[in-house]
């Protein structure tokens, strides 16, 4: 098990103090996957950096299986190289003056007291033939094609069953269709090697598809954190929600205030939604009311119940597989996504279907502020 | 099936070809090829005339006859003048062995605990002490050894008189510069600053993940220095090593200046022997007959070279971001650390400047309270008089400047043509250009010495044949010019035709204007290189075409001490204000200030 609690680090630089990473906690049960999922500077790979001991944190505490591997305030540091972990970097960082087997046999080679020769050399051809490369051995690291140089990486971090596996954006690197290729690899992998594993990315479709759970961060604290529907459906807030799966969001008045059963309306008549308000809003307050493209349903005729706003077609784009549809609500640009069998005309009203089940309220920005 | 119908093979073929044939010559038109040919007849005139000028004349004689002077004949006289002189293998070649290896090896343990301290530790003042290290690039090597002698000559030398006077020593000594160790110590230390250039770049490119990858498989910092920083540096150390080699190989300066009056011959000195006999003519032939292996020795370290560069090269991997590199803690080594790096500043750069500017007021005097009284502003108003300095200057200027805008010119040209254009024998340009780093200046100034003798225009002597004669260092400008082209994408050149552009227009509105940095950094080195060269003017000299380098050595040869130090103190002053070009067009692009 893998835990962090509190963990803070901050560099001084030649502007100040920088605070990259600002008290944020987690837990990895063992065997479980792990995403930190946030946009670049939000603190999540120096977070990684940290638990590999590539870094030193400058406050809280960081135990993997039992041992606590950091804690400054009692300066207690382990350097990388005592703590077992395997580490997959975001470059690979392939030996480039060693051929295959002897990077994927290296962590055991230097491991004390050192196996026996027989035994380092199974057990790195195991990790080759669990990635699928037993039959290049002994190909030279800098004849790897990025793919390749991943999988090298990936059977490395692995050979000596480390108690934490730490993925650094290991697929950034990689071309688009590769990209998705290797996604569904490394899921498969890491759930045949059922390792505790830490994996960084920025990108959300892979920590969606990947995790047992999910942090987003963003500026160096946890936004949200949770199993990855609940993370969807369910965005704790303004952050999280824009930044998975880029969410609509319209402004709207609390007309009836009610728990669950509330009523939203947006400006200008344009239609109302049953909403579940959020403590500390009530009647008359100004809120964003936020859904996905894929809840938001067009009708080309106005229903006479609420759940629905009034919009006009801006733009239709087919793209094979669905027709993404762009809205105009007022001023405000609303997405939806339709089945590419759905008719429309660019410029005519349509009536944007809500599911109240699927839509979130957040305070209006302005009145957040009025606030604090 | 398909209702057109394919033309038959041969037709196909045809067609293909010629499309081809079309791509190729693409937009480039008349005017391209025009300044490609030109660029390439003159990367081929620079380089393989004189080489094969020095070629010939190996095997023409008798040996005072200029080589296509009427009555000049084949011959193998002179090779067996040459190697059938026992010298040659009982004092030539070991003295040439000892001085290189002795001096390579000064420099590179040096260099490297230099550029180890600054990239790798936590080193204090990490950037002051790279410019102090880099400072001493800028002076002519014939400065730095005349100093030398100024600080460790047996009788006068600075610290020789201290130690006599320390130790109560009498006579002369304890130290000696005019020795094999005097003229190691001299060459070794004065191409520090280079090589250290080359091998803090080599540490600076590796990717840090790799050892952090190590780290994290378990292994100490111990074991990751031993099975990974040094393996994957070790191709990036060993390309730096051959060329200081190659350079120590075909110095000129110190085995002259030093070496000769302690009557120690190396290779590029028994040239110029053989060229400026004390009773005889100038012995063309045997001169040419001496620098053959000379020659060959310096292509061969140079083909090993590229090896280890390209070997370097494959082993740079994709960076990730951008981490610093793990930096190894002092500690108690601090101290040490930073009095190794002061000893080296002192005797590297500070000593040698100081000694140089005292001498140019108070000759070879000791410093002392007393003598400041005596100070005497004579050797600079002596030279300020002397109209054969202006000209010297004016001569150094031209030629530094001539020279560096000449390669450069070339340098764009055969990059360009090797990036390209899928010109045929492209690969030979690149071939020619890169053995200009294998020919040894005592070469280069010997072949163009028989080249402008020979031919019947009144080139030599001038300037002009100075100009010519430095512009063989094709490789600079087309490494560096080649490097930036390679970031450049070939589609901004292609949107610029797309566009409407000549060729003409896009090489000069697009092209140029993107490698502008890389072009001033290319002219300020050959400029530096230029302004630094003593070897090929003192070879070619002429009352009207002395450099600043030769008329300090002919001072100093004359015994007019304050004199030489004068104008060395000029040529330092004069090259100041290029530190910081370099600093801004060379340096930055590592990322410093």
């Amino acid at each position: 098990m893998l835990k962090v609690e509190g963990l803070e680090r901050s560099y001084t630089t030649p502007d100040g103090l920088v605070h990259a990473v600002k008290g944020v906690s987690f837990e990895v049960p063992t065997g479980s996957f792990f995403t930190l999922l946030g946009p670049s500077g939000c603190g999540k790979t120096t977070t990684l950096r940290c638990v590999a001991g590539l870094e030193q944190p400058t406050g809280g505490r960081i135990t993997i299986a039992g041992t606590v591997v950091a804690q400054p305030e009692n300066d207690i540091f382990v350097p990388a190289f005592k703590r077992d972990v395997g580490m997959v970097f975001q470059s690979y960082a392939i030996w480039p003056h060693m051929n295959v087997l002897e990077n994927v046999s290296y962590p055991l080679v230097v491991r004390k007291p050192r196996p026996p020769r027989d035994e380092i050399r199974d057990r790195a051809m195991e990790a080759l033939r669990l990635v699928g490369m037993d039959g290049l051995a002994n190909r030279s690291a800098t004849k790897l094609s990025g793919g390749q140089q991943q999988r090298v990486a990936f059977a490395r971090a692995i050979v000596r069953h480390p108690k934490v596996l730490l993925l650094d954006e290991p697929l950034s690197n990689l071309d688009a269709k590769l990209r998705e290729q290797m996604r569904y690899e490394l899921q498969e992998l890491v759930a045949r090697v059922a390792i505790t594993t830490l994996y960084v990315t920025h990108d959300q479709s892979e920590a969606l598809a990947m995790s047992d759970n999910v942090a987003v961060m963003s500026d160096g604290l946890i936004a949200q954190m949770g199993p990855p529907r609940t993370v969807y459906n369910r965005p704790a807030n303004e952050f999280v929600a824009g930044f998975l799966g880029g969410a609509n969001f319209l402004d709207a008045t609390i007309i009836e205030a009610d728990g669950a059963n509330s009523l939203a309306a947006f400006d200008e008549d344009r239609g109302s939604v049953r909403v579940n308000l959020p403590a500390g809003l009530g009647k008359g307050d100004r809120v964003q009311v936020v859904f996905r493209p894929e809840d938001a349903a067009l009708r080309f005729s106005a229903g006479n119940n609420d759940n629905q706003v009034r919009a006009s077609i801006a733009r239709l784009s087919f793209q094979g597989g669905l027709t993404e549809c762009h809205l105009k609500v007022g001023d405000t640009l609303v997405r939806s996504m339709l089945h590419p069998s759905v008719q429309a005309d660019t410029g005519a009203d349509a009536w944007i279907e809500l599911n109240p089940a699927r839509c979130t309220v957040y305070p209006a920005p302005d009145h957040r502020r009025s606030q604090m | 099936m398909s209702q057109i119908s394919l033309p038959s093979g041969a037709v196909q073929r045809a067609r293909i070809k010629r499309a081809a044939k079309a791509e190729k010559r693409a937009d480039i038109g008349w005017a391209g090829w025009t300044v490609i040919a030109l660029g390439a007849a003159a990367a081929c005139y620079f380089i393989l005339g004189p080489l094969l000028m020095l070629l010939t004349t190996a095997f023409r004689g008798p040996q005072d006859f200029l080589p296509f002077e009427d009555g000049a004949g084949w011959t193998l006289d002179n090779l067996a003048a040459v190697y059938f002189d026992r010298n040659l293998y009982t004092t030539i070649i070991p003295n040439t062995l000892i001085f290189t290896a002795g001096s390579v090896t000064v420099t590179f343990l040096i260099a490297f605990t230099l550029a180890w301290l600054v990239e790798r530790t936590d080193l204090p003042f990490r950037n002051g002490v790279y410019t102090i290290i880099l400072f001493p690039l800028l002076v002519p090597g014939i400065v730095l050894s005349i100093t030398w002698i100024f600080l460790l000559a047996p009788n006068t030398g600075w610290i020789n008189v201290i130690l006599r006077t320390l130790l109560g020593l009498e006579d002369s000594g304890p130290l000696n510069i005019f020795s094999m160790g005097g003229m190691i110590l001299a060459q070794g230390i004065g191409l520090v600053p280079f090589v250290f250039l080359l091998l803090s770049a080599a540490l600076r490119s590796m990717n840090p993940s790799l050892e952090e990858a190590s780290n994290t498989a378990g292994a100490s910092p111990f074991t990751t220095i031993r099975r990974v920083t040094l393996p994957v540096l070790l191709p990036g150390l060993l390309a730096p090593l051959i060329l200081a080699t190659l350079i120590t190989l075909e110095q000129f300066e110190t085995p002259l200046v030093i070496g000769f009056p302690a009557r120690i011959n190396v290779f590029s000195t028994r040239i110029f022997f053989e060229l400026n006999p004390d009773t005889d003519l100038p012995a063309y032939g045997r001169a040419a007959a001496v620098a053959l292996p000379f020659l060959i020795c310096g292509v061969l370290l140079l083909l090993l070279y590229n090896h280890f560069i390209r070997r370097a090269e494959s082993f740079v991997t994709v960076t990730g971001k951008g981490f610093r590199p793990m930096r190894f803690a002092l500690g108690r080594w601090r101290l040490p650390a930073i009095l190794f790096i002061s000893v080296y500043a002192l005797f590297g750069a500070l000593l040698p400047g100081f000694v140089l500017v005292w001498a140019s007021f108070f000759g070879y005097s000791l410093p002392s309270f007393e003598i400041l009284s005596t100070i005497s502003f004579a050797g600079y108003t002596d030279l300020f008089n002397n109209p054969k300095f202006w000209l010297a200057a004016r001569n150094t200027f031209i030629v530094a400047g001539g020279s560096a805008v000449i390669v450069t010119t070339i340098g764009v040209i055969l990059a360009w043509t090797i990036l390209r254009t899928q010109l045929m024998g492209r690969w030979v340009l690149d071939f020619i250009s890169f053995l200009s780093l294998g020919i040894p200046a005592v070469i280069a100034g010997l072949a163009s010495m028989l080249l402008y003798l020979s031919m019947p225009i009144g080139i030599y002597g001038t300037v002009l044949a100075l100009v010519l004669a430095y512009s063989y260092r094709m490789a600079v400008s087309t490494r560096l010019t080649r490097a930036a082209l390679m970031q450049i994408h070939a589609e901004l050149e292609e949107a610029s035709s797309v566009a409407g552009g000549q060729w003409l227009t896009t090489i000069r509105r697009v092209v140029l204007p993107l490698l502008r940095p890389s072009l001033v950094a290319s002219f300020i080195l050959l400029f530096i290189i230029g302004f630094r060269e003593f070897t090929i003017p003192t070879i070619l000299q002429s009352p009207d075409n002395t450099v600043l380098s030769v008329m300090m050595w002919q001072a100093f040869q004359g015994g007019k001490t304050t004199q030489a130090a004068a104008v060395g103190t000029m040529i330092v002053i004069f090259v100041i204000p290029i530190i910081f070009g370099l600093r801004r067009f060379v340096l930055a692009r590592d990322g410093r200030d």
